[in-house]
């Protein structure tokens, strides 16, 4: 889906692209088996509300009723039995989805204006918070070196791999470029696991790091709006007294990764991700897994 | 593709209505969830999300009508952000109603829909191996502590307390 977007021209714009093309055109409003089927999905999990599993002595995770829904939306789409739920509603709920962002980035934007004080009390932290996403060329690119991934590693490790830095890199290095279908495997894996296992990890980091609760509310906002809801949910639940101000960090960071995100991508992520492999690769590079005119990266 | 719109194409009409029922949509499904979940008068809870539909409404429009290659999200951010400073006429009607409605609540509903798209990326997501698995965990673990590392050391160089 999202290489036939982007092949089709406009790379700039692939959530403009996407919302349009199903907005626009069809009328998705009428979709009452979708709709209807959200609210089912909604009640179910409300009602169940959130669940504390403790795995130690003060360890616990927290399953919020967000990953129902989730996960609940899924197994509906991928259940034979459940014959409303085909890819027409998937395409909808996709392109509906890119519209309902803007409810959620609004909810937290007036949480920031409310807590604009904030800004210039810890700007510096921030600010420079953006920079610590680096730390995945750091981490990953040796990893992806030593599984065996070639230029593919590139376009994998170098950022969080949404839509914006999608664009980026299909646009630097060319749209049947290794680097492209790293980045590739990247947003489809993150799209698929990356919202369950980023609420896992924050809930289990929050309850066993002793880190600043403004810390893991800037943290969430890596630069996917359901990565950082989905990462936000427990960091509300065990700070509730502070619910207003981790909104608010939560609001800024988003801001801040949207806009000067990406120009961090370009300008810093990116060659640094290209020193570092040209420095690494010979000396820890193994054999290619994918072969130059492979078509995945299936280990 | 026959249908496909261009980016820049104006907004029509026709347009905007879908987006407006899309939005009212959203928003019941939301309230019912938030009542459900949080107990918050229905009422006052739909006229909290009707400030943020408004406000996601004037964001998708700006940026599609102004010439600038900048995302609706900053536009939606801005508004959001100016309405609700302090000390502006419409900070106080703001937040009493958006207070009405959380943000997990709108969460729930988002991620419902979330779910129902990224169902048609399944097949893609098998034909992956597992080790790109392990780098996309790599990745998204390291994005996060690394930046809230990063926002911990400044915080406590620059002595905010732990609130």
């Amino acid at each position: 889906m999202l290489k036939k977007g982007l092949q089709s021209g406009n790379v700039e714009h692939p959530y403009r692209e996407k919302t349009d093309k199903r907005i626009l055109k069809k009328n998705p409003w009428r979709d009452y088996r979708l709709h209807g089927t959200v609210l089912l999905l909604v009640i179910v999990a409300e009602i169940i509300g959130p669940i504390e599993i403790p795995i130690a002595k003060g360890v616990e995770v927290i399953i919020m009723p967000l990953l129902y829904t989730m996960v609940l939306g899924l197994v509906f789409y991928l259940d034979k039995n459940i014959q409303w739920i085909q890819r027409r509603q998937s395409r909808i709920a996709e392109g509906a989805m890119m519209l309902f962002i803007g409810v959620l980035i609004a909810k937290l934007a007036v949480s920031s204006g409310q807590s604009i004080h904030l800004i210039f009390e810890m700007g510096p932290a921030l600010l420079l918070q953006e920079l610590g996403h680096l730390a995945t060329i750091f981490i990953a690119l040796p990893v992806a070196l030593l599984l065996g991934f070639k230029r593919e590693s590139i376009g994998m490790t170098s950022s969080i791999g949404r839509e914006p830095e999608v664009a980026v890199i299909v646009d630097k290095y060319g749209f049947n470029s290794p680097e492209s279908r790293g980045i590739f495997a990247l947003f489809i894996v993150g799209t698929i696991i990356g919202t369950v296992f980023i609420s896992f990890l924050a809930s289990l980091s929050v309850s066993i790091i002793p880190l600043h609760p403004f810390a893991f509310a800037m943290a969430s906002g890596v630069g996917s709006a359901s990565m950082n809801a989905a990462s936000l949910g427990p960091t509300l639940a065990a700070f509730p007294n502070l619910e207003t101000s981790i909104e608010a960090f939560a609001g800024f960071s988003n801001l801040l990764s949207f806009s000067i995100g990406i120009y961090i991508v370009i300008f810093i992520a990116v060659p640094l991700t290209e020193k570092l492999y040209a420095y690494l690769e010979p000396k820890i590079g193994r054999e290619a897994i994918v072969k130059e005119d492979g078509d995945d990266n299936n280990g | 593709m026959a249908d496909f719109i261009d980016g820049t194409e104006n907004v029509t009409v026709h347009g905007i209505f879908n987006w407006i029922r899309l939005l009212i949509i959203f928003s019941v499904i939301t309230v019912i969830g938030n009542y459900i979940g949080y107990k918050h008068p229905i009422g006052e809870a739909f006229i909290g999300m009707g400030i943020l539909s408004l406000i996601t409404l004037a964001g998708v429009w700006l940026e599609r009508e102004l010439p600038f290659n900048i995302s609706s999200i900053l536009y939606i951010s801005i508004i959001g952000i100016v309405i609700a400073l302090p000390g502006m006429p419409t900070s106080k009607f703001v937040l009493y109603y958006v207070s009405k409605i959380e943000l997990l609540s709108i969460v729930t509903v988002f991620l419902a829909y979330v779910g129902i798209g990224m169902g048609k990326s399944w097949d893609e997501f098998k034909a992956l191996g597992w080790k790109a698995v392990i780098i996309t965990i790599l990745v998204i673990a390291s994005t996060y502590y690394g930046s809230a590392i990063v926002a911990h050391i400044i915080l406590v160089l620059t002595g905010v307390p732990a609130a």
